[in-house]
């Protein structure tokens, strides 16, 4: 998985895609805080395990794969987290 | 063609691992709550062990283990007794929060008269236990949500089922939440969007999918055309609450679906499953009862076909993927907090992680099978 800041709150993920439709997201840290648009979900009451997306996110992720910074890759098993 | 390389060549070994002798920390679902309030004492096997569920005076259930700590006798099979459930060896009374309160022919209660029980709470008509092996009361983050309306006009009644599963560990039914393809072989579905977020003690699965064209089951509702959208989410280990739009001809019916589970014995457990469907303004409550009913029935033949699988399938700690599959080890990683202390719970296990399966060139293969049966169906003689 390749590490990806987010353009709104840099917010550090670690984001694969197998093909243009698929993507998987591993977040670092707690996505109810570190994240702006889920903080402002958390302010109004609605739990971020609920969510099944962050638009800025997806928006900053679909913009590194048009780049060309996250090339396609194969399945592996998952690595321990960074620490 | 060209040679295979070594890796090629290598048998893949399964690994079997074993199953956990531990029980999961969370809410279980024990059933439909009203069927505990007939004045009976019940019996129920969970967690590795035997226990009785009865209900109070004032209608709330309890449940304490169910074998007297005088000389054994199994209180299921004794009576309650006003608040008490009573021993029918000795007559021995034990109340909800598992402490004896009273022998009859002895003049004092030994010290130590102190059984286990286990915290309940009822829920949208529904029954839970808080299992903890380490006696931890449940965190008050940790909770099942209300159904917004249950128990007014809004919605049918529960069609509940349970069914006895033996020689398989409930990981089996767990892993189904992230297992697109399953969908389609186990379930008659054909999944268009599939995607799973697991944060915290949350691991939902976000779904759009359509019938096949070769067979059809009661979860499109005997609805034409039906596209059905489904926001599941395990809350813990053992229970998943889904709410499905199935969506036909412009009309939109939305039911919630529960899919649950306790385990009995490490290879056993109790799936349960029930469905309330809303019912629609001017809609007669037999119809969205029968609707409740032709879902119920579609499942109950999904899952005794996953059963069928469980029933003969190998335990698999390394399963060999695609990518196409969901996100197996992922989820089991978000699983196991539910078998270690809250003290060794790693971030691993409930950090935010999202997965979305490409399903196209699954829907161009499984269009093409189903509408070849289809034809082939309609051309045999008759």
């Amino acid at each position: 998985m390749r590490p990806l800041t987010c353009r709104r709150c840099a917010n550090r993920v670690l984001v694969e895609k197998y093909s243009p439709i698929h993507t998987s997201v591993q977040w670092l840290g707690d996505a109810r805080t570190d994240c702006a648009e889920f903080a402002g979900l958390a302010e109004a009451g609605a739990d971020s395990a609920f969510v099944p997306t962050c638009g800025a996110l997806r928006a900053s992720i679909d913009e590194a794969v048009r780049a060309g910074l996250v090339p396609e890759s194969r399945f592996g098993e998952p690595a321990p987290l960074p620490r | 063609m060209g040679g295979t390389t070594p890796e090629q060549d290598e048998v893949r070994m399964i690994e079997t691992g074993s199953n956990p002798t531990r029980f999961a920390r969370g809410w279980h679902c024990l059933g439909l709550a009203d069927t505990f309030r007939d004045g009976r004492p019940h019996e129920v096997k969970a967690f590795g062990q035997t226990a009785v569920v009865f209900a109070r005076r004032d209608g709330t259930i309890h449940m304490i283990d169910a074998f007297c700590r005088h000389m054994g006798g199994n209180l299921a099979r004794g009576a309650v007794k006003g608040d008490e459930i009573a021993c029918p060896f000795h007559d021995w009374r034990w109340n909800g929060e598992g402490r004896c309160v009273g022998v009859p022919y002895a003049r004092r209660v030994p010290l130590r008269a102190r059984t286990t029980a286990w915290i309940t709470m009822e829920r949208n008509g529904l029954l839970f236990a808080w299992n903890d092996p380490q006696g931890n009361p449940p965190p008050p983050d940790v909770t099942i949500p209300e159904i917004e309306g249950y128990g007014t006009d809004r919605w049918s009644e529960w069609s509940w089922k349970s069914y006895l599963v033996e020689g398989a560990h409930c990981r089996e039914i767990v892993d189904n939440v992230v297992d697109m393809a399953h969908f389609f072989y186990v379930h008659y579905q054909i999944p268009r969007y599939f995607k799973n977020v697991f944060e915290g003690h949350v691991a939902s699965q976000y779904m759009r999918s359509t019938g096949r064209d070769d067979i059809k089951t009661g979860v499109q509702m005997d609805l034409p055309d039906a596209v059905t959208r489904s926001e599941a989410s395990y809350y813990g280990p053992s229970f998943m609450l889904d709410t499905i739009w199935t969506e036909s001809d412009g009309d939109v019916v939305e039911a919630k679906l529960v899919n649950c589970h306790y385990p009995i014995t490490p290879d056993s457990f109790l799936l349960q499953y029930g469905i309330v469907v809303e019912k629609k303004p001017g809609m007669p409550d037999e119809q969205a009862q029968v609707m409740a009913q032709t879902f119920i029935d579609g499942l109950e033949v999904q899952f005794l076909q996953d059963v069928e699988i469980w029933k003969h399938k190998s335990r698999i700690d390394n399963p060999l993927l695609t990518e196409e599959d969901g996100p197996v080890y992922q989820l089991r990683r978000w699983y196991q907090q539910f078998y270690v202390d809250v003290e060794d719970v790693t971030p691993e296990m409930v950090r935010r992680f999202e997965f979305e399966v490409d399903c196209d060139h699954a829907i161009a293969t499984w269009e093409a099978e189903s509408r070849e049966a289809a034809a082939r169906a309609a051309n045999a003689p008759a």
